[in-house]
């Protein structure tokens, strides 16, 4: 009996694990294409991460919606490499993430997982369930639009992207909330 | 019937105004292929000069970095008597600026051409895509608005002086200034569903050349039309014409061209 509760403790665990997908889809529009050949080699290009599930596209509007496999590494800058190889910049990246109990330091700051979250307009906070958050990074955003953020951001690591946390230099995504 | 068909295509391209999408027929656009993808081109040129030529061109081109595509040629023609290859050609265009809205782009490259030809030089004109040994470096700057296209283009050739394959008391090419002006639009489709719909783009392009130490020059006019299928197979058809010159036994004057090219994405 007690091996059951144990088991169904581990399972339960296991299954929140599973669950809890950091980033569950993305709706990335891409800029500086119009034709469907352009669309079609920057899907060519997504294609090929190994952490994407599906990849649909809106032909008119430029945009794809991306999803995940279960327990995959979603790397957000191999996305962004992949939208440039085919010759295109990202215009916007808005990202559905699921946190639990995600505690917002003063700075802004928090990490899930290893990965380091600076929020431009929520501090002391918790953030827990569905939030839909816009990254505003160099090159995930206009280039206009980057230095009119440049301006106000908060943040040191604005700028380079990276910063020293614990000691260690470390990759930094700045998000707005929506 | 070749000049019903030449007339259409001039009317087709007035009616339209303005006109499509950057993948240009008789110039390059500033930007380039996708990294690890592969094209491969069959062209084929006609004219009567003064009896009808034909000239084929295998092409195959790589992307080879996100900034950086080489494009291989190989000449094939009977512009000297029986068909033959006449020699080939290397060019390589680089990327150095890429500012991307959403729906738009301005993009500006520098390209450079390397040509072998076996055939006799006659003309100050310099072709190195069959005519002429030599090569060939300048700038592309390209401007995408929605559905148009704008492109501009500006070139130095050099032809190597080779006085055997010289015709004797015929004019002698040496350097040459090339320009051109393209549009593009997008007709077809109006609203896109899927990869799948065809895509149907019409073309317009000013193609001159002047010949820097004599001053002779030309000015072609080349309307074109395009069809894109499975978004990535194209097929071309064009014709240029002389609107002005002055470049005695100038190349590829009056022409027809059609091409096919196929698009491979991550092969490489």
């Amino acid at each position: 009996m007690k091996a059951i509760k144990l088991f169904s403790i581990i399972m339960l665990f296991f299954a929140a694990r599973v669950s809890a997908q950091e980033i569950s889809s993305v709706d990335l529009q891409v800029t500086g294409l119009t034709c469907s050949m352009c669309s079609n080699a920057t899907q060519k290009s997504l294609e090929t991460l190994s952490f994407i599930n599906t990849i649909k596209p809106d032909l008119n509007k430029n945009i794809f919606v991306l999803t995940f496999k279960k327990n995959a590494n979603i790397n957000l800058d191999l996305i962004l490499k992949k939208v440039k190889d085919a010759g295109f910049s990202v215009g916007s990246l808005t990202a559905d993430f699921n946190f639990n109990q995600l505690k917002i330091d003063d700075k802004g700051q928090a990490t899930v997982d290893g990965n380091v979250y600076r929020f431009a307009n929520a501090k002391n906070k918790t953030l827990n369930g569905m939030v839909k958050a816009e990254v505003i990074d160099k090159d995930f955003i206009s280039g206009s639009s980057f230095k009119k953020q440049a301006k106000t951001a908060n943040s040191d690591a604005y700028a380079s992207g990276t910063g020293i946390v614990n000691g260690k230099k470390t990759r930094i995504f700045h998000l707005i909330v929506s | 019937m070749r000049k019903v068909f030449v007339l259409m295509l001039i009317l087709t391209g007035n009616y339209t105004s303005v006109f499509s999408q950057e993948l240009f027929v008789f110039t390059e656009p500033a930007s380039n292929m996708p990294k690890k993808s592969v094209g491969v081109r069959i062209t084929n040129e006609g004219m009567n000069n003064p009896s009808f030529m034909t000239r084929t061109i295998p092409e195959v081109m790589f992307g080879i970095s996100k900034n950086l595509m080489v494009h291989g040629q190989a000449f094939l023609s009977n512009m000297d008597g029986s068909y033959r290859l006449e020699g080939g050609s290397l060019y390589a265009k680089y990327r150095f600026l890429s500012i991307d809205e959403s729906q738009t782009h301005f993009r500006a490259s520098a390209f450079g051409r390397i040509s072998t030809s076996k055939r006799p030089t006659f003309s100050r004109d310099i072709n190195l895509e069959g005519d002429n040994s030599g090569y060939q470096g300048g700038l592309i700057l390209t401007q995408l608005l929605h559905k148009l296209a704008l492109s501009a283009t500006l070139g130095y050739a050099h032809s190597f002086r080779d006085n055997q394959k010289q015709v004797a008391s015929m004019p002698q090419p040496n350097n040459m200034l090339s320009y051109s002006l393209s549009s593009g639009y997008l007709v077809l489709p109006v609203v896109y569903k899927n990869y799948k719909q065809p895509n149907f783009n019409v073309y317009f392009e000013l193609l001159g050349k002047t010949d820097p130490s004599s001053g002779a020059s030309y000015l072609d006019l080349a309307p074109a039309l395009q069809v894109i299928l499975n978004s990535t197979t194209r097929i071309d058809l064009g014709y240029r014409f002389q609107a002005t010159g002055n470049v005695a036994n100038r190349y590829a004057k009056n022409m027809y061209l059609i091409r096919a090219e196929f698009n491979f994405f991550n092969v490489l």
